[in-house]
Order: structure tokens, then sequence, then C-alpha cells
């Protein structure tokens, strides 16, 4: 035990002193959607920055943004709303890039439930997930007037786990998916699109800001790991920019890097197609309209919005600006 | 009467039950696939086609053995995509929980039988320290042990496996450190030998048998503490994170192998502590 | 986080108070009687948390990695409406009817087999490896049989109360001596009789260590559970969002409540042992 405890205070002494490591913090599972750090660790993106880049995987009960705050982290990975979210928890969060220009969000329903358009959704079940994934669903019911409490004339909502089992047996009208993940789940256990219909929040107006990159307000003030963060971003958006142009040969590389050997290739290669779309013509910089629409739906949620004010410093473009130069 | 054959009947009619179960269950997709098709399908039509889906609702027993087969042996052992790897890193994590779990549960059952107060004051929490919820306290754990320093993934679960562990030799220790009647305790106030000497020579051999009794369910324990600590816990290797990257991913088939990995696992480990216990007793002149 | 805390007034207060309390309990735990066995713990439980609010506060950890007892204590007085939904949920439609069910199948299962020593041999080491098992890993699926609700939540329950229940009815209903059955027979009591009079009675003791021992199996069960799905209330749910949404205060609330609802089924159970085996030595005083 004794040995333990000092090994553990070498480690930490050894991360302390080495300015350049890098630990980042993702939002869920090895898998596709983080390909572009995958890639700029095994393509050498970070080594030639001079980084030495630990990426964590996330799961069901890791919230990054509490990682992060217990210095288990310096960067991550997570989604505006959340981040936000938590901002307001007084764990000042900034994004410091976004790669993901579009959002992947949606929900699919059955056809034979009779569901055509959102205005269909009231006295339904509708699967959410939670554990901060669930604000932009809220938010865009709030503004189609939906109540969420199971009230008659709302609708019902039920978490989800982490698969499409409530739509293939039926106990959920619709269920949220992403387009590079459980839509193809649900194809794939043998439902022919034309039996779907799917809501995208970016066509109905509601998408809020996917995966982005975030670090600690008081941390960026350094100017020595602004200077890391920038090389962690260029690098980080080569290795995007690497995968979005050769999607099989970039999910082989995350199919290596899964250490359950469970992911299988289909999935894999599939979901880098679907993400490349979404990280199409994003160089890393924030949209700042983007970031202002997502405010925007976040806190127009009625009674209980996700957010209550909009917030300041949420964002800045230091860091972007600084690794784009070039 | 020998006492395979009895077991072998159970084991036979659960095999039974199983199929029937998978017949019935995986029918309703064949017809429901159909009616989208605008087909209909017979049950003898339907049956054979329950035995072979891709994401059965339960998976027939000769899928998941197959799985399971290939999962043990269809691969080389290091490979990530092997069971026996993957069962190696639970194992790990199970040990290391077993290890901290007698260790802690040892050391409070000592302070408990030797300080009234601990006993008046400790024994409840330990009862309700096992009524919370570990899977509530695992995002805390991990927090809080890279707040401390610990980042290895490791930590907290062998923690988690631990908090679960401890509790059974607790128990026992205590009941087995108090086992010596008073007879025995005057006798060795007879012989003049104080607090420490009773200790070892009377009420820690009294104790061992308790101990061993405990090793069983405590290891246990420790197994589950760690395949529920894989789970949540980053996800990055063992039988749990399979576990949930089947359930996610749609592969039924994945969790039920590596649910009975762990079974073999857990059976394992069982017999080892068994055996252990029994040459354990063996040597302190128990007759088995 | 430095190690260096930053209000040390705090600590040194919570350190003397902690003191205090512990040598109240220490002089307290010389004393018999019924009262001192309540007043301890509770005093040792006050000491902890005593000792965690100052370590909080000392160290000003920020509150979304642990908030201090003052601060979970005022979320469960300001959230009572949310919280008993969430334990009715939980515990009332998930865990209780799982564990009755459960308890009761076992019951009944071992009653059936009672008059076959066969089926007994057979049955017994199945249900030993199996109570072994980690049946948490089938939570995923029960949930994906029997829905979201909940039902699935009382069905992981029952599965994973019935083998350590059936292990020890079994036993329990072995208990009786050679001797005393004999006896039994002698006096010309039917099965029936010798079951409900003799064996019955002597398997209680095992019967309640099943019991308690289901008793905080039941109450893990239904939490995780609804890890994989459920309704937008119960316990399980609140823990996992508002742990992604930085609750913590909330969550801790939730863990309070599952403590305090374990640790009273737990003394239910305790109690009413006491009344049913006060033959037992165990219980004697």
């Amino acid at each position: 035990m004794k040995r333990l405890i000092t090994a553990a205070f070498l480690a930490a002494a050894a991360t302390s002193a080495s300015a350049e490591d890098v630990k980042l913090q993702l939002k869920w599972v090895t898998q596709s959607q983080f390909a572009g750090y995958y890639v700029a660790q095994a393509k050498g993106f970070y080594e030639e920055e001079g980084l030495n880049v630990t990426i964590l995987p996330g799961g069901p009960d890791i919230a990054p943004t509490q990682v992060i705050a217990g210095g288990g982290a310096d960067v991550m990975v997570d989604w505006m709303p959340a981040a936000l979210a938590a901002r307001e928890k007084g764990l000042p969060l900034v994004n410091i890039a976004q790669p993901f220009a579009s959002s992947g969000m949606m929900l699919t329903c059955l056809k034979e439930t009779g569901i055509t358009s959102p205005a269909d959704f009231a006295d339904k079940t509708l699967g959410v997930w939670f554990f901060g994934n669930e604000f932009p669903f809220l938010s865009w019911m709030s503004q189609l007037g939906l109540k969420t409490d199971g009230s008659p004339g709302g609708v019902t909502v039920l978490k989800q786990g982490f698969n499409v089992d409530p739509l293939l047996q039926k106990q959920a009208a619709c269920i949220s998916t992403m387009t590079y993940n459980e839509y193809w789940q649900v194809i794939d256990a043998g439902i022919a699109p034309e039996d779907l219909v799917t809501f995208k929040y970016e066509d109905q107006g509601v998408a809020t800001l996917e995966d982005g990159l975030y670090v600690l307000e008081d941390r960026l003030a350094d100017p020595a790991f602004q200077e890391t963060m920038v090389k962690f971003v260029r690098a980080s958006m080569k290795g995007w920019k690497y995968a979005e142009a050769n999607p099989d040969e970039a999910a082989m590389i995350v199919l290596e890097n899964d250490q359950t050997g469970a992911q299988t290739e289909t999935h894999q290669k599939r979901m880098m197609g679907e993400i490349a779309k979404l990280t199409a013509g994003s160089n890393g910089a924030l949209d700042v309209a983007a970031a202002e629409r997502t405010v925007a739906s976040l806190l127009s949620g009625g009674s209980d919005p996700v957010i209550t004010k909009a917030p300041e410093g949420a964002w800045t473009s230091v860091i972007t600006d600084k690794a784009l130069a070039e | 009467m020998n006492r395979a054959l009895p077991v072998l009947t159970v084991l036979l009619g659960i095999l039974a039950i199983w199929y029937a179960a998978a017949v019935w269950m995986n029918a309703t997709w064949v017809f429901d696939q159909a009616e989208r098709a605008g087909t209909t399908v017979t049950w003898a039509e339907a049956i054979p086609q329950t035995m072979a889906q891709e994401r059965p609702l339960l998976p027939p027993p000769h899928q998941v053995g197959a799985e399971l087969w290939k999962g043990l042996f269809g691969q080389a052992v290091t490979s990530k995509r092997s069971l026996v790897y993957h069962g190696y890193v639970t194992f790990k994590g199970t040990m290391m929980g077993f290890g901290l779990g007698i260790v802690a549960g040892v050391l409070l059952a000592m302070a408990i039988v030797r300080f009234r107060v601990m006993d008046m004051g400790l024994m409840p929490w330990a009862i309700i320290s096992q009524t919370i919820p570990i899977v509530a306290l695992a995002p805390m754990i991990i927090t809080l042990s890279s707040q401390l320093g610990l980042t290895a993934r490791d930590v907290p679960k062998a923690i988690i496996a631990a908090y679960l562990s401890f509790f059974p030799v607790l128990v026992s220790m205590v009941k087995g450190l108090r086992s010596p009647d008073q007879m025995q305790l005057d006798l060795l106030k007879t012989y003049g030998a104080g607090e420490m000497a009773t200790f070892l020579k009377l009420r820690l051999p009294a104790s061992m048998p308790y101990f061993f009794a405990s090793l069983k369910v405590a290891v246990a324990a420790s197994l589950v503490g760690t395949i529920v600590g894989e789970l949540p816990t980053g996800a990055i290797e063992g039988l749990g994170a399979r576990m949930l990257i089947g359930s996610q991913f749609g592969e039924p088939l994945i969790m039920w192998a590596a649910l009975f990995a762990a079974a073999i696992l857990a059976g394992l480990l069982i017999v080892v502590v068994g055996v252990v216990e029994r040459l354990a007793a063996r040597r302190m002149g128990v007759r088995a | 986080m430095s190690w260096v805390p930053a209000h040390s007034g705090w600590l040194a207060g919570a350190l003397m108070l902690w003191l205090v309390l512990w040598a109240a309990s220490v002089m307290l735990a010389r004393r018999e009687g019924r009262g001192v066995r309540l007043v301890v713990p509770v005093l040792f439980g006050l000491s902890l948390l005593v000792l965690w609010e100052g370590i909080v506060r000392a160290w000003a950890v920020a509150p979304v990695i642990l908030p201090a007892p003052s601060v979970i204590a005022a979320k469960i007085a300001a959230s009572g409406p949310v919280l008993w939904q969430d334990f009715a949920q939980t515990i009332l439609k998930g865990a209780v009817p799982g564990f009755l069910i459960g308890a009761g199948a076992a019951f009944a299962v071992a009653i059936l087999i009672d008059r076959s020593p066969f089926l007994q041999r057979g049955l017994l080491p199945v249900g030993n490896f199996v109570a072994a098992l980690p049946i948490v890993g089938l939570a995923p699926i029960l949930v994906m049989w029997f829905g979201f609700d909940w039902q699935s939540k009382a069905a992981v329950v029952v599965v994973m109360v019935f083998f350590p229940m059936l292990v020890n009815i079994v036993a329990g209903l072995q208990a009786s001596e050679r001797m005393q059955r004999d006896l039994m027979a002698t006096w010309g009591a039917s099965y029936l009789q010798t079951l409900l009079r003799l064996r019955l009675p002597a398997a209680m003791p095992f019967v309640f260590n099943g019991l308690k021992i289901a008793s905080t199996l039941a109450l893990i069960g239904a939490i995780v559970a609804e890890f994989f799905g459920s309704p937008i209330y119960g316990m399980g749910f609140r823990i996992s969002t508002e742990v992604g949404r930085l609750g913590l205060d909330m969550v801790w609330a939730e863990i309070a409540v599952a403590a305090l609802a374990g640790s009273v089924f737990y003394g239910l159970i305790a109690l009413i042992e006491r009344g049913v085996t006060f033959w037992h030595p165990s219980q004697r005083k």
C-alpha cells in the first residue's frame, strides 16, 4: 500500500514536471466519433508538436466535466449544452475549438406509430439519453410547447439505455439516435429505412453544438498551457482532416485502440463515414453564430430552461487563432 | 445415486426451458418481420429462424456456446478479442479487490473485537455501508482517486471490489475472534498470558475456520464489484466492459458470452478458494 | 489540489469537534443499556460527518467533486417531493415487490423439492453456483425484456434474490436434528405436521440470514437496473442523471435516502427475526 502511494506521488510529480503532457478525456467509449484524436496520435501528429497525449475513453458513469473538475484531464470532448450547464453550476469551462460543425442528433420513430411531424409527438413515449445529453431534447420540447412530465397532451419521456432496444421492443414510439451510430443499429436490426421517420435536430432548427474541446478557464490564463493547447488543437485538427480524407484507415486506427475488442470493422467504418459529414467544413474554429444559436435554444426552455442566463466567456478563439495562423 | 446424475438432470431441465423460451421470445420478431414484408410464416417455419438470429431477444444455448468457444479458444489468448484475455483483466481486478477487502475486513474485525467503542460505533455503519448502491459511488471514487493522483483505472475498480468483499470477511472474523469460550479465555489467563498472547495463541487460530468460510463469499462479491466497476469506469477492458459494448452496439451474443465467461471465472475462483480452505483446514488439524 | 489547507481554521475546528465526539463515544461505550447501543453509532456517524465537513471546507473542495454534508442536508430538506417520488418508484415499486416475489418463489420451490432428495441434490449445487454469479450483468437484458418501467427492476431483484434465498431455505429445512425428527415420528406426526411444527421453525435462522443478504441485494439490483433504461424518475435515474449535470448534492441526497431505506429494511428484518427465532442461542441475552 505504501509503495502504491509513493508511486502515485511520483507519477503526479512527473506529470507536473513536463508541461507537454496532455490528458484528453473523451465523452464516450473508444469509437470513430473520436477518430481525429486517435489518428493524430497514431500518425504522430502530436509527437511532431512535441506533445505526449493520453486519450482517456469515457463510459456511462464518467462525466467528462467531473473528470476535468477533479484534475483528471487537461482537456475534454463534450457537447456545448453540457458544458454550459456545468458553467452555470460553477465549473468555468471554455470552448477552445469546435471540430464538429454540425449536429448528428435525431429522433428516430417507427412509421407504424403514425408520427409524421413533431406535432404528432403529443401523448407518445420518446426515448432520450440523459447524463448531460438530455439538454437539446428538453429545449426542443419546450419550444414545441410539449410538457415532458407525462401529463396529458405532453410526451412521456423514458431514459433509454445505451442501445436501441426501446424502439425494437416497441417500448417507445421514437428514440434518440445519432446519425453515425444508433440509427444504423436500428437498420442493422432489420427495420427498413422506409419503415422509419427521422427528425434531425439540424433540420428542426434546434441543433446544438456537439463534440467540442473544452478546458478550465483559470488554466487558460497560463501562457505555457495556452501554448500546449495551441499545439494540441493544431495536431488534433490535422488528425481530423486526415480522418475525413481517409475514413477507412481512420476507422482501423480506432479499432486498434479499442481495448475491449468488441467493436467491429463494419460499425466503425460506417460511423467514420457519417462522422466525416459532421466535421466537414470545420477547421476547428468555433462558429460564433452557431454557438449563439445553441445558447438561444437552451435559454428558450420556458419554465425550466437548461441555462438561466447567457454565459459570458464560454468560448474563446485565442487558441484556434494561433493554431490556424500558419 | 451418485452426485452427478441429479445435477445433470437439473442442467438438462434448464437447457430445455431455455430452448423453449428462446423459441417463444424470438418468434415475435420473426412474425413481425414477416408482417412487415407482407408474408406469413407458420410455426414450423418460424422455429428454425428463432435459432439463428443475429440479434435474438434470448439467444439459444448453442449460439452462446459457439460465441463463447470462439472467444475462449478461437484466438490467441493475448488478443484483445479473446475472452481469456479479458477474463484475466477481470481476474486481476478481482484479486486486487479481494486482497484489499481481506486486509480491511480483518483489521476492522480486530479493532471491533478489541475496542468496545468500535464494536458499538462501527458495526452498524459497516452494515449500512453495504446498503449503499456502490454503482452510485463509482464516479465519485474515480474522480476522488484521480484527485489524489491515482489515475490508473485499476485503482477505482479495486476499491469498488474491496468495498463489496470486505463485509463478509469482517462479519465472519468478528464471529471467529469471539468464538473462544470463557473457559478457554480463563485458561489462558491462568497461564498468565497477556492480551497479545491471547490474541495470537487463541483468538486468531480459533477464527481461522470462520475466515476461510467467508472467503468464498468474499471472492464472489469481489468479482461482482470488479464487473460493476468495469462497466462504468471508462469501459476500457475486462468482461464488464465487453458487456457494456455488447449492450450498446446491440450484440447480445457478445453480452451473453461475456456473462458466461464471468460465470466460468466465478466457478474457478470458488473452486480454488474451496481447495485452499480444505488444505488450510487439514493443516490446522480439522477433519474435513 | 494543494496539500496545504486553504482554510486551516475549519480543519482545526472540525478536528477538535471530532475529538470531542470521539471521546464522548468512548466514555459512553463503557456503559451498558439500550440507549447507549443507539447513541454510540449515531455519535460515531456524526463525528465522521464533522470530519468530512471540515475537510471539504478547509481545502475548499469544489462542490462538483464532493459537496459538504451541510450542503447535502440542505438539498435533502429542499427536495422532499422529488426524493419521495424516486423512493416510491425504486424501492416501493421495484425493490419490495421483487424481494417478496423472489423470496416467495424461493420458498415455494424449496418446499416443492423438499420431498425429492434427487431434485435437491441437483438444484443445490446449481443454486449455490448461480448465487455466486454476477447477476447484475443480466440487468440490461432484463430491461430489454420487461420494459423500462418498474417491472424490469422488480425482475432484476427477483433473479438476484431467488438463489441466495433458495440455498438458505433448503439448508434450513435440513437443520433439524435426526433425533428431533425421530421424536416427531414416534408421536405419529405426519409430514405436514413435522414440517410446520419442527422443520420450518428450525429453518428460520437460515431463512432470516438469507433475507438479510437478499435485502441489500434487492436495493442494489433495483438501482443498477435503472442505469439501463427507466422513466424519468427513480433513484438510479436521478443518480446517473445528476452526476452528468454535476448536481452532486442531489446524488448524495439519493445515496443518503438509499442508505436510510436499506438500514430500515434490514432493521425490520432483524426485528422480525428476533420475534420469530427468540429460542435460538444467537438471540438469547
